[in-house]
């Protein structure tokens, strides 16, 4: 947002009001112009006075040292010790007594005065430098003060200021400047309003001296100009370099500081022009030629685009056109004769080439700024009067002649509205008479007649249009504190049913609530973290979306999968902790063509290292272990439990990135929807994590889809369950999963529950082999099982296995 | 064997006897299994001598062995109590120290983010706002265009926005982009549905934006959007003073002051009294660091949904109006949380998410 550093000073100038500045502030605030903060300068205490040097003599004991005798008032006459040469009896002085707090000019700390002889002769006090004062870097001299001060006055009521520092809306043009903020203030406190004085501007300019055409009426609304003789450059007068010092502008020399403090006061942006130095007698707002080549005040030499709008005399680009001057035709110590512009420019274009020019931001021009938003055509006039007069009365400049192009004058907005509209849009209750009150103390010219409210809106509040922007302006006069609270009533939105939502904050309260911590990691990531996901670089996911122009390579695409997050929270952590336990639920970004990225929410979890039970080290009740692929399993199938998902799809072993042998991918509808296992030991070495580390990846909605969309309710068995142990020896390649099935296939219908108790490898079984201890539990929803029917049911279970699975069973 | 009716009084006595005296329950357990094991004990024997007695012996013998086991019943019964009692006793006089780590359940936490964005949907749901979500890789059309930010507009100045380049081809006349805040999905909801409406919107949002203690390039927002036929400004002060009390507590007050949005008007800012100094400015004899001394917490942009806004979606905005407001939801976690640091928030050093 445009900022604006307002003294009060200035703003007292433009408009009478008694509040104090905090005051001030505080309404400006409420009424919607932003305060960052609000600065003094010169605080400087009780006891830093406006002196006068009534003698000076040499010190008796030093060359280079003097005595001067200051009277700082009511007769109060010390004695003070001096190296500066550049003062004389008669000067006003900034004085400090003893216990004052000032800057050392030399360490540039504050500290604070003690009296100390000097070459034998105690200086009381002291005689002040600006930057003792804190008032800029100069410390050569003593800083004499206007000679109208009065002595005696504390220096800060004589000099100080206070700076309110705000942030202006870019819709509120006409607030970025002195005379803006004084309007609000005027309207805030219905407090007179005092226009900055102009000189008459009717004097027609001869078209033989100076003439100003626009070619581009879009671009360059209105232009006028004026020209002015008889110039003298030296330094503006010391009030105005502290208002621009103030303001935060750099004071140059009495020409170019009037058009700065112009276009500070009114807003309106001026260039001043040496005028001998423009050809044909001429400025023409026109734009660039292809390979134009322009040389700016900065010293950059630019090649302008065909779209930049420049000022020109008859031969050449003088400037780019209210961003930035051209050195050649600038004004220099010896001008005499000045061509003054004041235009109006589209912002839209000055935007783009401020862009285009890298001039845009903190870099750009003061004038940029205010042309980047939608300054009013209405203040070129208003600004060629101030600065003539101000050029008259300190540049010694004769108004020779003035002109104005602006063929399509831009008219003032009216805007019509029943006034009960203020009251349906606020809720408050305010009069009509309330709301034209608070208008006309706005500047907008204003009726009511028969409920109606008619009103324009000044020319410089080119933000205002429709009826609900009028409403606004009541309400920020009124202030926002009138409107009341209510809550809302009518009919019932409707509302619908978000099971996708529902479903991944009940995965993550599960996950949390098996000790799992949730994170949440940057969605954008480093690309170089995708070639780390598999042993050869090959990436595990589709190609990402690419951030065009990120803050740091480090957040420069957006992930297309999770796994690289979560290894480097895991790397982490594992430098300071044994072990890590976490998931993280979050979109990864999928590119399709011609549309937005495909945004699927996936659950990754990642377990590495140390399984200690809840505490680090704590081992007492339960034996040290690290996590294993059992344990990224189960934390898998409890969250399938929970959300009652049916593991569908196909499984096949492996997935890129991960262990070969001890991980597996599901795929279904021809994407993979899980991935989980040991991640490729190769993998963990490159981001750090010990060997074993396990990862699940899960994609949420495929997810969902497996879940019912409401349980099943069991109700429990109305008769009892036969246990059986059996013991299944089968050759080592045998996976677990086939007997399972096996068992649960052989007497459907009454095998209840498959129970793995234990496996054993061993002597007792051979070499090869391997022994499943699992105990069935049979049941019928039927009725008691007879001691026949489970023996039945028990020989078929044996059959198959040994038949299909060449099983054998130990007694 | 016990054959005689004397036997069997023997037979109890000693069970009886050798019950009472049992030591522990091993001991009680294979007295029971003599005397009384269904297969061999020694009262079934006696049961089963029963049918070779003539019949004129049998009722006085069965009563006999029935007494003997009724007997011995008894004893087991009565003695398993007074073991039970004991051990009982002994656990009582028994003491553990109980300063030993327990087995603990092992626990984690929800992020402070998620958990603050169910609050702020709980909270919103209960004033009627339907939670929902939309997609953070966005159209310039709903972040900007829709919402009365047209290109090169001064108002795109605040919103340092990230572009997006699709690997699989860009459309250079409809650029791609990353959201910068949730007000996009006042658009999408307004398209899709007729009012009323009523919803909140959570989610990722992402700005060109220099990282410090406070910001962040990218973080979550949440959005309100309410849609009726007499909404005013009034409700919005109304909805979001419920929502600071519902979230910080207490008397909670509401503070607004006018802003500047494109996409609504008239525009505020909203600020909540300073939940920790209740507004004073003042805590533990210093300046307020919750506040920043200033007794307030901005805390969301707000405002009148915009008609050209409503016009785009085909509401008449001679009849429907609207409130919508936003803010930031890491601003309230680190308040809620009382977390130093916004950049905690994505860190995830587990030291910190197991401490909030």
């Amino acid at each position: 947002m445009p900022s604006l550093r307002v003294p009060l000073s200035w703003l007292r100038e433009l408009v009478t009001v008694d509040a104090d500045v905090a005051t001030i502030a505080d309404r400006l605030h409420m009424a919607g112009m932003e305060v960052d903060h609000v600065e003094r300068t010169g605080a400087w205490g009780d006891k830093v006075h406006v002196g006068r040097i009534a003698a000076l003599e040499k010190h008796p004991n030093a060359d280079k040292l003097q005595l001067a005798t200051v009277d700082y008032g009511n007769g109060r006459i010390k004695t003070v010790v001096t190296g500066a040469t550049n003062i004389a009896a008669g000067d006003i002085v900034p004085y400090a007594e003893a216990g004052a707090t000032l800057i050392d000019g030399h360490t540039g700390q504050p500290m604070v005065l003690r009296p100390k002889p000097m070459r034998g002769i105690q200086s009381e006090g002291m005689v002040l430098s600006a930057k003792e004062l804190g008032l800029g870097e100069d410390h050569d001299g003593i800083m004499l003060l206007p000679k109208t001060l009065p002595v005696g006055q504390l220096l800060q009521d004589a000099i100080g200021d206070a700076v309110i520092a705000l942030e202006i809306s870019p819709n509120r043009a006409d607030a970025l400047s002195i005379y803006g903020i004084a309007r609000e203030v005027s309207a805030l406190f219905a407090a007179p309003l005092h226009a900055p004085a102009g000189d008459d501007l009717s004097a027609v300019l001869d078209p033989k001296l100076l003439q100003v055409r626009t070619l581009d009426e879009a671009a360059c609304p209105r232009f006028g100009a004026a020209y002015l003789e008889g110039i003298a450059i030296h330094p503006s007068p010391s009030w105005m370099q502290e208002r621009l010092v103030a303001a935060g502008m750099r004071p140059i020399s009495n020409i170019v500081d009037i058009t700065n403090y112009v276009m500070l006061e009114l807003g309106q942006p001026l260039h001043a022009y040496d005028a001998t130095r423009l050809h044909g007698h001429v400025l023409v707002a026109r734009k660039a030629r292809a390979g134009e080549r322009l040389r700016t005040l900065d010293g950059v030499d630019r090649t302008l685009r065909s779209d930049d709008l420049v000022i020109a005399d008859a031969d050449r680009a003088l400037g780019l056109a209210g961003i930035m001057g051209g050195e050649d035709s600038e004004i220099r110590e010896g001008t005499t004769v000045v061509a003054l512009e004041a235009a109006s420019f589209a912002w839209r274009g000055i935007r783009r080439s401020t862009d285009a020019h890298g001039l845009s931001g903190s870099s750009g021009s003061a004038a940029a700024r205010r042309f980047g938003i939608d300054l009013s055509p209405a203040l070129v006039p208003i600004a060629l009067a101030r600065a003539a007069r101000l050029m008259r009365e300190h540049a010694s400049a004769r108004l020779i002649g003035a002109t104005d192009v602006y063929p399509k004058p831009r008219p003032r907005t009216t805007v019509r509205m029943p006034a009960s509209d203020v009251v349906r849009v606020l809720g408050a209750d305010i009069t009509p008479k309330e709301s034209v009150d608070a208008l006309v103390r706005l500047g907008f010219e204003t009726t009511l007649r028969d409920g109606t409210i008619e009103t324009t809106a000044p020319a410089v509040r080119t933000d205002i249009g429709i009826p609900e922007d009028i409403v606004e302006e009541v309400g920020r006069i009124v202030g926002y504190d009138r409107i009341p609270t209510r809550m809302p009533s009518g009919p019932l939105p409707v509302h619908e049913p978000h099971p996708f939502e529902r479903a991944r904050e009940h995965a993550r309260d599960v996950l949390v609530g098996a000790g799992l911590q949730d994170t949440i990691s940057y969605s954008a990531i480093d690309p170089a973290w995708l070639t780390r996901l598999t042993a050869d670089g090959t990436p595990v996911a589709p190609e990402p979306l690419r951030i065009v122009n990120p803050t740091t390579a480090s957040q420069s695409v957006m992930r297309p999968t999770l796994r690289a997050s979560v290894l480097d929270t895991a790397r982490r952590n594992m430098r300071y902790r044994s072990g890590v336990a976490f998931f993280e639920i979050a979109p990864v970004y999928l590119a399709r063509e011609k549309d937005l990225p495909d945004e699927r929410w996936t659950i990754a979890i990642c377990l590495a290292g140390r399984a200690d039970p809840v505490r680090e080290n704590e081992t007492w009740l339960s034996p040290e272990r690290r996590y294993d692929l059992h344990d990224i399993q189960g934390a898998v199938a409890a969250l399938r439990d929970a959300m009652r998902a049916s593991a569908t799809g196909t499984a096949t072993r492996g997935a890129p990135g991960m262990h070969p042998g001890r991980s597996e991918r599901i795929e279904a509808d021809g994407r993979t929807t899980a991935v989980v296992g040991q991640l490729d030991p190769r993998v963990a070495e490159k981001w750090e994590l010990p060997e074993e580390t396990f990862i699940a990846e899960l994609d949420l909605a495929a997810l969902l889809a497996e879940a019912p969309k409401r349980p099943a309710a069991a109700t429990p068995p109305r008769y009892p369950a036969a246990i059986r142990d059996l013991a299944i020896v089968v050759n080592e390649a045998r996976p677990y999963g086939e007997i399972e099935r096996a068992i649960a296939e052989s007497a459907k219908g009454t095998v209840e529950s498959v129970a793995l108790r234990d496996l054993y490898r061993g002597p007792q079984v051979g070499p090869g082999k391997k022994s499943f201890a699992v105990r069935v539990v049979l049941r019928s929803a039927a009725g008691t099982l007879s001691d026949e029917e489970v023996d039945k049911a028990m020989r078929r279970i044996q059959g198959r296995l040994e038949r299909q699975l060449g099983a054998t069973l130990r007694g | 064997m016990a054959t005689t009716l004397q036997d069997l009084t023997t037979l109890a006595d000693t069970a009886v006897r050798e019950i009472s005296g049992a030591a522990d329950d091993g001991a009680l357990e294979s007295a029971r299994v003599r005397y009384l094991s269904r297969k061999d004990g020694l009262i079934t024997q006696a049961t089963k001598q029963l049918a070779t007695l003539p019949a004129s012996e049998r009722p006085a013998y069965g009563q006999a062995v029935n007494e003997a086991k009724r007997r011995i019943e008894a004893a087991l019964e009565e003695r398993e109590a007074a073991l039970r009692g004991a051990t009982i006793e002994k656990s009582l006089g028994e003491s553990a120290d109980l300063t030993l780590p327990p087995r603990r359940i092992r626990l984690a936490r929800t992020h402070p983010i998620a958990r603050t964005i169910r609050e702020i949907a709980r909270v919103l749901g209960s004033l009627g706002f339907e939670a929902i979500e939309g997609p953070e890789v966005e159209w310039d059309y709903y972040n900007f265009e829709a919402l009365n930010i047209p290109r090169d507009h001064p108002a795109r100045d605040k919103f340092n926005t990230l572009w997006i380049g699709n690997p699989l081809g860009d459309d250079p006349d409809r650029p791609m982009l990353l959201r910068t805040h949730t007000s996009p999905m006042q658009i999408r909801v307004m398209e899709k549905r007729q009012p009323p409406v009523r919803v909140v919107v959570p989610g990722r949002c992402y700005r060109f934006e220099a990282t410090d203690a406070t910001h962040e390039s990218i973080f979550h927002q949440y959005e309100g959007l309410a849609i009726d036929e007499q909404l005013s400004m009034a409700d919005l002060k109304g909805v979001l003073y419920s929502f600071a009390r519902q979230m910080f507590g207490g008397e909670r007050e509401v503070k607004f002051r006018p802003d500047y949005f494109p996409f609504t008007e008239p525009s505020a800012e909203i600020a909540f009294d300073c939940f920790v100094c209740d507004g004073t400015g003042t805590a533990n004899a210093g300046r307020c660091g919750t506040c920043g001394g200033s007794g307030w917490i901005e805390a969301a942009g707000c405002g009148m949904v915009h008609p050209a806004a409503l016009r785009r979606v085909g509401y008449d905005p001679a009849r429907y109006q609207g409130f919508a407001f936003g803010g930031g939801v890491e601003r309230l976690a680190m308040l809620l949380t009382g977390t130093p640091d916004i950049r905690l928030f994505h860190e995830n050093d587990m030291r910190y998410l197991e401490s909030v």
